[in-house]
């Protein structure tokens, strides 16, 4: 399965669809997805990979937790993930080294601010040939 | 997601409608909506009813689970939720019943200058705010404060920048809680949430929050107009806007740290988003202390915007702001939780109130209220939509009693965003808002048609509905004449 993402609607906020063959690879079109929400983000210099390493309850909550980790990024220092190394996302752990770069104001179209993820519709669930996630944002 | 809510509505009279608590297991008390019967349908087309009655559910919950007529789909509370609860009860406090916005409230400056005096040099007035004063995503503030200062913020709010310059004494009587709140306690607040709020003090956002001029078209309660100082012909300066980064990650952190907060006081919930705890456990008072440095932080984020706008005016028509007659009618917040007493089973109690998109609005007489305020009530503000008006109402007795002191905090949302951009497909949003007299600027690019104003109910129609429950009154009928958003 191809990962992929898809935004709906959601009478104030929005939501986040996303599909992929495996935990890991739903990281991806989660992040993409959450910034498709926020605008048309281009990287400019590359900066300092960061590592990731979370804990939870359940799948939901950790990927729930690792875009709330990603906003922080782009919201407090303005950069954004340009690719993610090493993912492992099993149900109650979540680690990855990611790459990232400083967005380029420039060239990047910026639409809305995403307040917060929330735990509002939150699901992660087994599918034929994979997983989907469900997650909504706050606007 | 689009789900019809089919559980039980009765109807209560012609302004409200019950969700009764054996509609459900789990239910402590009613839910009670406020909506016409036109409204109500609207409330049907979504889940926001089923969130009235999860927040029913809560641990101490005093008298009713509210909603306002502005009510639509939220997560955890509905936007328009009121709840209270008793702490020497059990009862919790619930982040989810405050929002990520902590503290997103609204403050209307009146001025004593005339539609003539503004409408010939509207889009420079207009071009001058949008670039004086910070709003979109990423716009840092033009004021900067060190972390020294930026604790001095969360612990003293407006008082703080109001003694550094940026305001006017008088705009602390004029602001709910005098934009202090007792009890904030920064050392609740995370490093993460002070480094997203570091340099947002004094950003209006993006989202709905806005800064609009305003005329004021009609005076419903001339006595209560002239105690605020709205006269008809007049133009006002609203703003929108909350505790930015700051307070959104203030939510997410208590959130967070309150997932099992649950389990451990035995509280069974059905919604993870209403996580919650005792008021009177050490996460409850832990997220009061956070919270309320995050509600201080937006009362300063939103004097130091007046601050911006008394500038821009005073240069702009070159005479000082004071002449201008640029006084705060009033700042209130519409989503916080606040200590506050009620009568209970014939006592007073002191009440944790959750208002989550809802107004406070105390009746004349309230010790609460500023002098000025004393005989006529607390001003309420209820901004609409950028095309169609706002209001401001006054809070009435009967608030007390039925609604904890709280009235709707604005239209409500009716469509969604991605509804609204393709409703404004080979539009132009702009040019349709100049038609109706309306000069916008907005920097995000679907900004002006995801708030275009047919995605929120008729605030006229809001309005009525807590005007005829004699909640609150409508004392002045605002309409936009330029508007900038994030």
């Amino acid at each position: 399965m191809k990962p992929f993402f898809e935004l709906f609607d959601h009478t104030a906020d929005m939501g986040i669809r996303v599909r992929a063959a495996s935990l890991p690879e739903l990281l991806a079109p989660a992040g993409e997805g959450l910034y498709a929400v926020i605008g048309d983000l281009e990287p400019g210099q590359t900066a300092e990979p960061l590592t990731i390493d979370l804990t939870g309850d359940d799948a939901p909550v950790l990927l729930r937790d690792y875009l709330a980790e990603i906003l922080t990024l782009f919201d407090r220092d303005a950069r954004i993930v340009t690719s993610i190394e090493d993912a492992v996302f099993t149900e109650h752990r979540l680690t990855a080294t990611i790459q990232t770069a400083t967005l380029d104001a420039q060239r990047s179209d910026l639409h809305r601010e995403v307040k917060a993820v929330t735990y509002h519709g939150l699901d992660v669930r087994s599918i034929p040939g994979g997983f989907e996630a469900t997650l909504i944002v706050d606007i | 997601m689009s789900q019809a809510y089919k559980g039980p509505l009765e109807r209560i009279d012609e302004t409200s409608w019950r969700i009764p608590k054996s509609a459900r297991p789990g239910m402590r008390v009613d839910g009670i909506i406020y909506a016409d019967d036109v409204l109500i349908e609207a409330v049907r087309q979504d889940q926001s009813p089923e969130q009235v009655a999860n927040v029913a559910t809560l641990p101490g919950i005093v008298k009713h689970s509210l909603a306002m007529p502005d009510i639509h789909w939220g997560y955890g509370f509905c936007i328009g939720g009121v709840a209270a609860t008793d702490p020497s009860q059990g009862g919790v406090i619930s982040p989810g019943g405050v929002g990520y916005d902590i503290n997103c409230g609204v403050r209307l400056l009146s001025t004593n200058l005339t539609l003539d005096d503004v409408q010939p040099r509207i889009e420079p007035l207009i071009e001058k705010l949008f670039k004086t004063v910070p709003c979109g995503v990423g716009r840092g503030g033009v004021i900067k404060f060190n972390s020294k200062e930026l604790r001095r913020i969360m612990a003293d709010g407006s008082h703080f920048v109001v003694d550094k310059g940026y305001g006017w004494k008088s705009d602390l009587d004029m602001t709910e809680a005098t934009g202090r709140i007792e009890g904030a306690d920064p050392d609740c607040v995370s490093k993460r949430a002070t480094e997203r709020g570091h340099d947002q003090c004094g950003t209006l956002g993006s989202g709905n929050h806005f800064l609009e001029i305003q005329v004021v078209e009609r005076i419903d309660d001339p006595v209560a107009a002239k105690a605020m100082g709205l006269v008809e012909g007049n133009v006002s300066v609203m703003i929108h806007s909350g505790s930015r980064g700051l307070g959104y990650q203030v939510c997410d952190d208590a959130i967070k740290e309150l997932r099992n907060a649950p389990r451990k006081y035995g509280i069974e919930l059905p919604d993870r988003q209403l996580v919650c705890a005792p008021v009177e456990s050490p996460e409850g008072r832990r997220y009061l202390g956070a919270m309320r440095s995050a509600a201080n932080y937006a009362w300063a984020n939103r004097q130091i915007m007046t601050y911006l706008v008394r500038k821009v005016f005073a240069e702009f028509f070159e005479t000082p702001a004071e002449r201008l007659g640029m006084s705060l009618v009033y700042d209130v917040a519409h989503n916080i939780a606040k200590m506050e007493k009620y009568e209970v089973d014939g006592k007073m109690t002191e009440l944790c109130v959750h208002r989550k998109g809802a107004t406070r609005a105390f009746p004349a007489g309230h010790p609460e209220l500023p002098d000025k305020y004393k005989s006529v009530g607390q001003p309420v503000l209820v901004p609409g939509d950028m095309g169609r008006a706002s209001f401001v109402m006054v809070g009435q007795p009967k608030a007390m009693d039925s609604t904890f002191g709280s009235c709707c905090h604005g239209a409500g949302r009716l469509m969604s965003r991605g509804a609204a951009i393709r409703a404004a497909k080979g539009r132009s949003i702009q040019q349709e808002l100049l038609d109706r007299g309306v000069v916008a600027r907005a920097r995000g690019r679907h900004g002006l048609d995801e708030e275009q104003p047919e995605a929120y109910k008729d605030v006229n129609q809001v309005v009525d509905v807590l005007h005829k429950a004699d909640i609150s009154r409508r004392v002045a009928k605002l309409r936009p004449v330029g508007v900038i958003k994030g």
